[in-house]
């Protein structure tokens, strides 16, 4: 009984996911969604990961070496001396 | 001492060109709009630079108007589009909107979180972030890389709060397992 009335697919369960990060669904979705984490594994590690790729989003530029092409420093030098 | 007020418009492409690009790389995964950014922050850095009076650094200063830029390009960008269909073929649920076998999530093993602050982890995040469908990609972007709130990304892009949150799921569901399927198996 208490089942059926919190049931939730997954798909809506990933959907709200993202609602839950900025407190935008209701308190029954929060509390179906905390059963739904409960009875589905695959749900909870979505959350967890995507949560994980989101809160690493940010700082991905300081994993990286590429650098800006010479020929375009050096125009960029000329122009804002051009501005002077 | 006037240090805190003090720009130096001849180091800035030395100091902070290589920094901004990739900045702007990142979240934009083209080079040539990546570099007209860097150059746009410059011009306008100068053009503003009566105003900079050290309430930051001369390096935050640059981010923020780099980061305006982007956002720019973004609201010019989104208004090229047409708005993304709602309706999107679905090969991650059944028929009762439950995950199939195949994509459902699977563990990513212990430690994981230590394994995305590596170069490996960039470029294969790279090749899903340029997978994903442009407005995806952008509110991706925006939300997670940029940290705006859904009521300011709806307004940039012009797009209604019910759109956002499908492209949200959109993006989250391509990228992770994209993810899922290349990275892991390095």
């Amino acid at each position: 009984m208490l089942n059926k009335l919190l049931e939730m697919s997954c798909k809506k369960a990933t959907f709200l996911a993202s609602k839950k990060e900025e407190n935008k669904i209701s308190f029954i979705e929060g509390i179906k969604l905390k059963f739904h984490y409960k009875i589905c594994e695959s749900c909870k590690r979505f959350d967890e990961q995507t949560k994980c790729i989101g809160k690493n989003a940010p700082h991905l530029h300081q994993h990286t070496n590429m650098v800006l092409r010479a020929e375009k420093k050096q125009q960029l030098k000329e122009l804002i001396e051009l501005q002077k | 001492m006037q240090i805190d007020f003090m720009i130096l418009p001849d180091l800035w492409v030395d100091r902070y060109a290589d920094m901004l690009y990739r900045y702007a790389f990142v979240r934009i995964n083209d080079n040539g709009i990546a570099e007209d950014i860097v150059q746009e922050t410059f011009l306008s850095a100068w053009r503003a630079k009566e105003t900079f009076k050290g309430q930051t650094s001369e390096k935050n200063w640059l981010y923020a108007i780099c980061k305006n830029k982007i956002i720019d390009y973004f609201r010019k960008k989104a208004g090229n589009i047409s708005k993304p269909a709602l309706a999107e073929e679905d090969n991650y649920f059944d028929e009762k909107e439950h995950w199939r076998e195949e994509p459902a999530p699977k563990a990513w093993g212990a430690n994981y979180q230590h394994k995305i602050e590596t170069k490996e982890f960039f470029s294969v995040f790279e090749l899903c972030k340029k997978k994903l469908k442009d407005t995806q990609q952008i509110v991706f972007v925006m939300k997670y890389m940029e940290d705006m709130e859904a009521d300011k990304i709806c307004e940039v892009l012009n797009i209604t709060p019910s759109n956002y949150w499908v492209l949200i799921h959109r993006s989250k569901l391509h990228l992770r397992s994209c993810l899922e399927k290349n990275w892991l198996k390095i």
